[in-house]
């Protein structure tokens, strides 16, 4: 029997002895692992512990939770383990053998320890058995490790046993393909170069990873490099070569050390140099530093950067297997490729054939970063979905933000959207989606992302890494970047998305290497798949994602429906000028106080304080200003207009015709609201309760826009008190904003059962004063900003004791806006999630309660959100006295569904121009949840403001198109000076509300008003991005020079 | 040559196996746009204009896709199209920013393919247009840089690097930042640029551009009027003025390749100091006069002094004919073999010395041949800057795989690609070359059959070797024995072997030994007879081989053929018609010494410059004074010509047909492209007018050709010789019949030798006449410019050659430098035993400590008041190139 080299070299192979494994991968080093290291070893030798050693390992892959240590063989995990933590570990886990819980790993969603690595998704989805099969096992400086697993066995088994036609055969039956990118097979490649004339060979090792975002290759030459050494040697056996080079970044301290230990040690082990491990096979190898240029990955580029030369491809043929390095037959292989092959050889090529799809066999290695809860390093099996490796493996999308696209393959890879989650990845698949497998970066991109802004950035990249040999690439991925730019600054133009996809043909087809050949992807899939938000920023000057700086100004300001000028008040207040703060919202919002206090306030969402720390409170700011104003007198200073000749109809006074009132009135229009019930206000005041929205205030804003000259007629139905054909008559125009007041049904059974209550039509009573009675057991079916208000206006009702809320997805997913959401559950209304409910129990025409099914979260769905399914089996009840539905509500239309010209949609919905909401039916418009179903108060508004400006140009006989121009501020305020104190704050303070105790059981407003002191601190915070546009600057500096001149004049 | 057939556009073609698909399209007239293909150039297919669709293949880039049999090739297809378009218009966008130089930009390539692609202005207007300014490159004084214009093609980055081998500029910065600068990103004239131009010509875009540049009305094809190589030009002509010069591709010699000089230095030829009118020195002041009383009082001074106080100096500038003439004229009409010309001064061993051992004085071999050459021995040759042509080739050699070894005391600029550099001392080349025939007979490297078949006197040779051990050798030369063994047995093993030399060798006092040691050398290892080896002297002026070959010589007449001899004296009277003296006449230095002695009372000079080029320069000048009668018939009031009595306004080479015989003996036309200026007439002429006013007969021209056809009638080497045979190609001599193809090397079966077989001769080393002592310590060498051409007559006369090289530096170890406290571009003074001259220094390691070099091509540091007129016996050459010298630091 042959003597394995391990028995030759008398490794002692530790079989359960307890192992301390700390992670020193770049990542852990980086986050402290060297620290914990020493702690441990210094609480071991103080412990006096006996029979355990201490291992330093490379990278475990999990990045985004180091340092890690592992203890084996236990395998217990402890992610982000800090030095105070070490005593405890070792005292309770090496010493007492109770391994210490509170420092598991915990699930991101249930927040349950896991104690084992091996049941961590991120570890037990994988398929870490080829090339990071050792990576977090050994410790990469100590030769006797990999021997003691088995390493250089498969050397010898080559150079003992195997001829290279055999090992070429055995590496082609495996289906190895190459892990650099392109997937070429390993063996025909090995094939074409041992088959090339010629005593000289070379063997090449690429290790030049210049991906943003890649970190495999490195992490595998830093945690494995004797696998990547000894599949050197094999490959070098196999083509004929006694010369290899492994080029690697100079940026890549570690791996550069590691690999020339590693081969020093090989060396020294006879595993390098002449005559290996006894035979007459001759093989030695350098180690060449490159200098970081992105295109030297490019095989022929490499070579002439190993000779010397600035490295810069040339065209192929010949291919570097008939000439490439000095003109000699060379191969070159991928760090992972070659990592691969001794477990291939040990192993055999059936076993590697059986991983993976039928025509990409084996695992690919995959750096998974962006915006992804468990960054890292992870292998699976080819054909594994991007849902298994984003969603199981990644963790998903933090910070509950939406799933938007992902990048694969670095900057030459492509972005693909949601539709693709399900998508199993190999080679060829990847290239028909547009993308590429490429070295297996992977960037993961949430709704924050603007698909151009990353377009962008990675051709900003590949640009800058072109080398500027060949022409297309030189000036086509310039003018490629250039008109990106423009884009992003809001200077495209619509020629530039046919320009760019001509430019990218003409780059793919025209340039000489892969770094042309594949630049323009990124844009191409974009486009292919993100077009709108092209065409969002040409045509109509907006970045949905509120990203690019130059359109968007601040996000706060890009994202408000009625572009509120949000920097400008918040700085006034910052200054103390209140007054100022006031006039500025007030321009564009007749409804401030109203939006103040019920407004779902986008803007915070965008905010850019609230990437690292908590958004400015933008709303309360407003309602501070507005407050002021009321408190002050200054409130009501809204001028009458002249009344103009022209009058316009408006039909429903909610938040969409008050706004489109106001707008038309201050245009000067006699403007006529008609509002069928003998309240103003439309869902302002029928739906909000009174202690989110007091009466008083709405209707303070509505003084203020009669005041205005809007004249309202209440108690006037349309189709019934007066016809929609008189009010044409009459006036020049009519916008209709009817609003969706009719609750949608749960259609199940005994639905009509006593006891179960529309949602709106309870909201409505209650907030007209009517009395409604309720029982003392009530559920609230839903979970938006109906069921919410309708489970807290309940809760606030005498007889009312206890109050479920049934929905049937989780917190995350609940559309109620989430200070509703916990104000509810302070005021002890539970609610069930992830229930829905199946049928009505009843007890005669009276009902009981509610049979409901648990649900799990399945796949995602349109919405983004994903499906609810029910759990089958699960089934219970819960017994109530009233049953309140809120699972969403429709228009009601029936007043103009037979009039001509008005075209309504299949859910009753009138059918308007996306851009200026005329109907089919000339002078007739509509907005607001009338057309778009149940919304929010300021997207209703918006629909108005707009509505208003096309009025007038329908009325004045201009064209009826929108003109859209950049987010800009009317005043620059300039910024306050900050404290040192200030600067680091990022706290935002907690909203000031009724005590629980004084909300029961009365319908105060339970939100109260920041002091001027809080609201001046709080708008301090704000980082203020309308002074980060080119214009701003340089507006500002003109102000700055003209007060200097005015000091010394 | 293999031949294919394809089918490009629908046509069937033929083609050679072997080229590309855009040369086979562009041979057979079928364009396909293109930016970075040249045809001398390696491709790169950088600028992907040339795609075509190949059936089976797709789309190709044309220039570097060789082509195959049945192949069928489509110029274009709809992605071919597509593709092309967007590339040719992000080249137009980003490079062609102004049409107000449209008018200039006509040769532009990139206009024409927007105009063949239909690429029309609102095309370009969705692009974004480059927002980078680079400022233009105005430095060089020849021509432009704007780098706004430039595609990087990379045309002149190759040709700097594959044709001139020089590498002054490439690609510097990446990507989009990308743009050509030389080192440093320095202007071009502060870089190592040699302004040969060879890239001007070649760039598609006007990146590169003449400071001047207009279009000539015609071109007249000549052959370039500066050194031996004799490269075909082609003159631009306009309005009777001479706007540029282009290199002829069809000519054998240069390929179409220049030097700056031949490119770039026209400008003396309208320069304003022009000789316009004869003139005569009354009351020591020139006066213009009419060429009538200029030649009547010739004509009546020359007939006073026939015979042996009459000397002419005749001039390797002018033509065969106009040499032809002046010696027939010296000889018949003057009576006398007082004939010389500065081939005295430059190759006057090479003559004496491979008559000596070959039976003729010419370089063996040919210029084409040097390419193939497997070992080159450059001896005593600053090649890049004296005959920057041929060096071209040597390069070239080397690239392809040959051995150089490089023999210089100074480590000139062609040691950047030697592979052995010897850096010997000055004056010790016999020493050096018999060190290595001394190895390579010690290790039997030596080839016997060849030595027993051809040679003669080898025993008496080989017992001269004895004298010559190596570590003498080593003391003597101060060169490392392992170097020397090293370099004599590549050249004996390394075959084909090629030895190359010029004035290094040549102007010593033992300039024919060290000629001899060279052709020992070549025979000991068999390197003659055969293609790219042999003994190769590499002359300096454009017709100094001609000059030789047509008698302008003290002792022979035409075709070398001995005054003394009198079978010879008799065939020449019957030609001519008249008798002559037997007695060989004065050589250029014994002239002014008779002159000086008052034996010559009459020199008449042509074209020659001997106050700047003769050594010893001081003693020049005083023996013109003491002539009685002095005529310099020159185009440029000369230094020499300033003592004259009568001067004489010549034509310049572009006013005047004829014909010249460059360093490869190939006898190539020289052709009248305008009219001469002013007053000045063809030296043929002139010779002629004086003759007949002196009565002779015999000189009755009225075209060069007939003085050629007289001329063959005479010279046997000359034969096969006339104007229609060498119209568009020159020819080899000997060519010793009209059906005679030239020769393209000598001595192929037969020596020229009476006995028909080369001789070795035995050698001793003998030192230089003046070593350097404690008063004189350091050896003076003197160089040559690459700007600058012998003593500057033309060349500084055009103002960017002066620019590039203005003034006289010392070159000067600065280790000696230190030592004497001097510092880099301080004036210094240099004295030798005759004389001193003010110089700037320029510290460089090119010297050896204890050497010194200076140029000789200034007349304001002339050079040549300080070298030594010691002559080697034979050759009577003087010794220019070893004086010993001192230096000193001027006291400011």
């Amino acid at each position: 029997m042959a003597i394995s080299v391990r028995e030759k070299k008398g490794i002692r192979v530790a079989r359960n002895k307890r192992t301390v494994i700390v992670c020193h991968g770049t990542g852990c080093i980086s986050s402290g692992s060297p620290a914990v290291t020493k702690r441990i070893e210094k609480e071991i030798k103080k412990k006096g512990l006996k029979g355990v050693e201490l291992k330093i390992t490379g990278c475990h892959g999990f990045c985004q939770r180091g340092p890690v240590v592992i203890v084996e063989p236990d395998h217990i995990f402890y992610p982000e383990v800090t030095t105070k933590a070490i005593p405890e570990i070792v005292n309770s886990h090496l010493k007492n053998n109770t391994p210490v819980e509170h420092l598991f790993y915990k699930d991101p969603i249930t927040s349950k320890p896991i104690p084992h690595y091996t049941d961590i998704p991120f570890y037990n989805k994988q398929k870490r058995l080829i090339t990071l099969r050792n990576c977090g096992h050994i410790n990469p400086e100590v030769i006797e490790d990999y021997i003691a697993i088995g390493g250089y066995e498969s050397l010898k088994k080559t150079l003992l046993g195997m001829t290279p036609e055999g090992v070429i055969k055995e590496i082609k039956k495996s289906g190895l393909r190459g892990k650099g990118g392109a997937g070429f097979p390993t063996g025909k490649k090995w094939q074409f170069c041992h088959d090339a004339p010629g005593p000289k060979k070379y063997m090449i090792c690429n290790a030049d990873e210049g991906d943003p975002g890649a970190f495999m290759d490195r992490s595998i030459l830093e945690a494995d490099p004797h696998s990547v050494i000894e599949g050197l040697v094999i490959a070098g056996y196999a083509i004929g070569s006694d010369e290899g080079y492994i080029y690697v970044r100079t940026e890549y301290p570690m791996a550069v050390k590691r690999i020339k230990i590693a081969l020093h040690q090989a060396h020294k082990h006879g595993f390098l140099g002449n005559g290996i491990l006894s035979t007459d096979f001759n093989f030695k190898v350098k180690v060449m530093e490159g200098a970081g240029a992105f295109v030297c990955g490019e095989e022929t580029a490499l070579l002439a950067s190993i000779e010397g030369k600035s490295g810069k491809p040339l065209p192929r043929p010949p291919f570097p297997a008939q000439s490439g390095l000095w003109g000699k037959p060379t191969t070159i292989n991928n760090v992972k490729t070659l990592a691969s092959i001794p477990i291939i050889i040990s192993k055999g090529a059936g076993w590697h054939s059986h991983i993976g799809t039928k025509d990409c066999k084996g695992t690919a290695v995959f750096a998974i970063t962006g915006n992804i809860a468990n960054c890292g390093l992870v292998e699976v099996a080819m054909g594994t979905t991007l849902r298994d490796i984003i969603y199981e493996i990644g963790g998903g999308i933090p910070g509950g933000k939406i799933f938007k696209a992902v990048q694969t393959g670095g900057p030459s890879g492509g972005c693909l959207p949601a539709s693709f989650l399900d998508y199993p990845i190999d080679y060829e698949s990847l290239v028909a989606a547009g993308s590429i497998m490429g070295s297996g970066g992977m960037v993961v991109m949430d709704e924050d992302t603007c698909m151009v802004d990353i377009a962008r950035y990675f051709l900003d990249f590949t640009q800058r890494e072109s080398c500027g040999k060949c022409v297309p690439c030189r000036l086509g991925t310039k003018q490629m970047l250039d008109i990106l730019r423009d884009i992003t600054k809001g200077k495209g133009s619509p020629d530039d998305i046919d320009l760019l996809i001509e430019l990218s043909e003409a780059i793919k087809t025209g340039s000489i290497c892969g770094l042309g050949k594949t630049a323009p992807n990124p844009v191409l899939t974009t486009l292919r798949y993100f077009r709108d938000e092209y065409e969002a920023h040409i045509k109509y000057k907006r970045c949905p994602a509120a990203v690019c700086k130059e359109i968007i100004s601040s996000p706060c300001q890009h994202v408000c429906p009625i572009d509120t000028e949000a920097p400008a008040y918040i700085s006034y207040i910052a200054h103390g000028r209140f007054k100022d703060a006031f006039q500025i919202i007030r321009r564009d919002n007749p409804l401030l106080s109203v939006c103040a206090r019920v407004c779902h306030h986008p803007c915070e969402s965008k905010c850019q304080a609230g990437k690292w720390g908590d958004p400015i409170a933008i709303r309360s700011l407003k309602r501070f200003a507005g407050d002021y104003a009321l408190k002050t007198g200054i409130y009501k200073t809204a001028k009458k207009q002249r009344k103009g000749k022209e009058r316009i109809a408006i039909i429903g006074s909610g938040p969409a015709g008050l706004m489109a009132g106001y707008s038309l009135a201050n245009k000067g229009y006699a403007v006529t609201i008609f509002e069928a019930l003998d309240i103003i206000g439309g869902a302002l005041a029928v739906y909000i309760p009174e202690y989110r929205l007091p009466k008083k205030i709405l209707n303070a804003d509505i003084e203020n826009i009669k005041n205005s000259g809007v004249e309202i007629k209440t108690n006037m139905k349309v189709g019934k008190d007066i016809t929609l054909n008189e009010l044409l008559k009459n006036y020049k125009a009519v916008f209709i904003a009817t609003g969706a007041h009719k609750s949608r049904r749960l259609n199940i059974s005994n639905e009509d059962a006593d006891g179960v209550i529309d949602a709106m039509e309870f909201l409505r009573q209650i907030n007209c004063k009517k009395e409604v009675k309720i029982g003392n057991v009530v559920g609230v079916i839903g979970g938006g900003n109906a069921a919410v208000d309708a489970a807290r206006v309940a809760a606030r009702l005498k007889d009312c004791k206890k109050v479920f809320v049934i929905y049937r997805r989780t917190r995350k997913e609940m559309p109620a806006f989430k200070e509703e959401v916990d104000a509810a559950i302070e005021e002890g209304i539970e609610i069930q999630y992830l229930t829905a409910p199946v049928r009505i129990i009843t007890k005669g025409k009276k009902l009981t309660g509610v049979e409901c099914v648990r649900m799990k979260l399945g796949d995602i769905d349109e919405s983004g959100r994903r499906r609810p399914v029910p759990i089958s089996g699960s089934e219970f009840v819960i017994s109530l006295d009233n049953l309140i539905v809120a699972i969403g509500e429709e228009t009601d239309t029936l007043f103009i569904r037979d009039t001509k010209g008005i075209e309504l949609s299949k859910r009753g919905r009138i059918v308007v121009s996306e851009e200026t909401f005329a109907t089919g039916l000339k002078g007739v418009f509509a907005g607001g949840d009338v057309v778009t179903g149940p919304n929010t108060v300021i997207d209703a508004m918006s629909s108005g403001k707009i509505a208003a400006e096309m009025i007038d140009k329908y009325v004045r006989g201009k064209e009826v198109v929108r003109e859209y121009s950049l987010t800009r501020p009317s005043v620059y305020v300039p910024p306050v000076k900050l404290r040192e104190d200030e600067i680091e704050e990022s706290k935002r303070p907690n909203a000031q509300c009724l005590s629980i105790k004084r909300r029961v059981n009365n319908f105060d407003e339970v939100e109260l008003n920041m002091t001027s002191d809080l609201a001046i601190k709080e708008a301090r915070r704000c980082l203020r991005c309308d002074l980060e546009t080119e214009d701003a600057k340089i507006v500002l500096e003109s102000k700055s020079k003209k007060k200097k001149a005015k000091k010394r004049g | 040559m293999d031949k294919l057939n394809i089918i490009i556009d629908d046509q069937k073609l033929v083609v050679d196996k072997g080229m590309t698909i855009l040369e086979a399209s562009l041979s057979n007239d079928i364009y396909i746009p293109n930016l970075c293909y040249d045809p001398d150039l390696k491709p790169v297919s950088v600028c992907r204009l040339c795609m075509v669709d190949v059936e089976g293949k797709g789309l190709t880039i044309s220039c570097q896709a060789p082509v195959e049999q049945d192949m069928i090739v489509r110029t274009h297809s709809p992605e071919v199209d597509k593709v092309r378009k967007k590339i040719a218009e992000l080249l137009i966008v980003n490079h062609l920013p102004d049409s107000s130089r449209s008018n200039k930009d006509e040769k532009n390539k990139l206009v024409k393919i927007a105009a063949y692609l239909g690429i029309k202005k609102k095309d370009l207007m969705p692009f974004r247009k480059p927002d980078k300014k680079i400022n233009i490159d105005t430095s060089n004084p020849f021509f432009d840089r704007d780098l706004n214009k430039c595609v990087l093609c990379g045309i002149c980055v190759r040709t700097c690097e594959e044709i001139e081998r020089l590498g002054a500029i490439d690609f510097i910065h990446r990507g989009y930042d990308t743009t050509i600068g030389t080192f440093a990103n320095r202007p071009l004239k502060e870089s190592t640029c040699e302004s040969c131009g060879e890239c001007l010509v070649r760039c598609p875009t006007n990146a590169l551009r003449p400071k001047k540049f207009e279009t000539p009305e015609r071109e007249v094809k000549t052959t370039c009027v500066y050194c031996g190589v004799g490269c075909g030009i082609y003159l631009g002509v306009c309005n009777n003025k001479i706007i540029g010069i282009r290199g002829d591709r069809d000519n054998p010699v240069n390929k179409g390749v220049l030097c700056v000089k031949g490119r770039f230095g026209y400008d003396f030829i309208h320069h304003p100091e022009r000789l316009t009118s004869p003139l005569i020195k009354k009351n020591n002041k020139f006066v213009k006069v009419s060429w009538e009383e200029a030649l009547d009082l010739i004509a009546e001074k020359f007939s006073h002094c026939k015979g042996e106080n009459f000397a002419t100096l005749s001039s390797a500038k002018c033509t065969n004919e106009e040499n032809y003439l002046l010696q027939k004229f010296t000889r018949t009409v003057m009576a006398t073999n007082n004939i010389d010309h500065c081939a005295r001064l430059c190759h006057a061993p090479t003559v004496a010395g491979l008559v000596q051992s070959f039976g003729s004085g010419a370089m063996t071999n040919s210029i084409s041949e040097i390419s193939r050459a497997a070992c080159i021995l450059a001896i005593g040759t600053n090649t890049t800057a004296a005959h920057p042509v041929i060096a071209l080739k040597i390069k070239e050699a080397k690239e392809k795989g040959a051995t150089l070894i490089v023999a210089n005391p100074k480590e000139i600029d062609l040691c950047r690609h030697a592979d052995i550099f010897l850096q010997h001392q000055p004056g010790s080349d016999v020493a050096l070359l018999m060190g290595m025939m001394r190895v390579i007979v010690d290790e039997g490297l030596l080839e016997e059959t060849f030595i027993e078949k051809r040679c003669e006197n080898f025993q008496a040779f080989k017992e001269s070797l004895n004298n010559f051990d190596l570590g003498f050798v080593q003391k003597t030369t101060g060169v490392p024995k392992e170097k020397i063994i090293k370099a004599a047995q590549i050249y004996a093993t390394k075959k084909p072997s090629a030895i190359f030399y010029a004035m290094g060798i040549t102007q010593h006092t033992h300039g024919t030994d060290n000629v001899l040691a060279t052709s020992n050398l070549a025979l000991l290892t068999g390197n003659i007879g055969k293609p790219s080896t042999g003994v190769n002297p590499l002359r300096g002026q454009n017709n100094v081989q001609g000059a030789c070959d047509l008698g302008a010589l003290p002792n022979v007449y035409p075709g070398y053929q001995k005054v003394d001899n009198l079978d010879v004296k008799k065939k020449f009277e019957s030609a001519w018609g008249c008798s002559l003296s037997d007695k060989a006449g004065l050589t250029h230095l014994e002239i002014f010494d008779a002159i000086y002695n008052k034996k010559i009372k009459i020199l008449y000079l042509m074209g020659e410059n001997p106050v700047l080029s003769e050594a010893n320069a001081k003693h020049v000048k005083a023996a013109l004074k003491k002539l009685e009668f002095f005529v310099a018939q020159d185009i440029f009031l000369s230094e020499t010509a300033k003592f004259a009595d009568v001067v004489l306004p010549a034509a310049s080479f572009a006013e005047k047909d004829g014909t010249c015989t460059n360093t490869e003996r190939r006898i190539q036309r020289v052709r009248k492209a305008i009219e001469p200026i002013a007053e000045a007439r063809p030296d043929w002429w002139i010779i002629c007018e004086i003759a007949k006013r002196l009565k002779a007969r015999g000189f009755d021209f009225t075209h060069p050709s007939q003085v050629m056809d007289e001329i063959t009638s005479v010279t046997p080497s000359y034969q096969g010789i006339s104007y229609a045979r060498i119209e568009d190609i020159g020819l080899q001599w000997p060519c010793t019949s009209l059906k005679h193809p030239g020769t393209q090397f000598l001595h192929a079966n037969k020596f020229a030798t009476k006995s028909g077989k080369a001789r070795f001769m035995s050698l001793e080393y003998k030192p230089p006449a003046e070593l350097p002592n404690n008063r004189y310590p350091f050896i003076l060498t003197t160089d040559r410019s690459l700007y600058l051409f012998h003593t500057s007559t033309m060349t500084r006369r055009v103002k960017g050659l002066d620019e590039l090289n203005s003034q006289e530096l010392l070159n000067i170890n600065p280790n000696d430098a230190a030592e004497l406290g001097i510092n880099d571009g301080e004036m210094v003074q240099v004295i030798s035993r005759r004389g001193k001259v003010k110089v700037r220094t320029k510290l460089t390691d090119i010297c050896t400590p204890g050497v010194v070099s200076m140029t000789f091509h200034f007349a304001e540091s002339p050079t040549n008041i300080i070298t030594n007129s010691a002559m080697d016996p034979v050759a009577k050459i003087p010794e220019t190139k070893v004086c010993a010298v001192q230096i000193k630091k001027l006291r400011k």
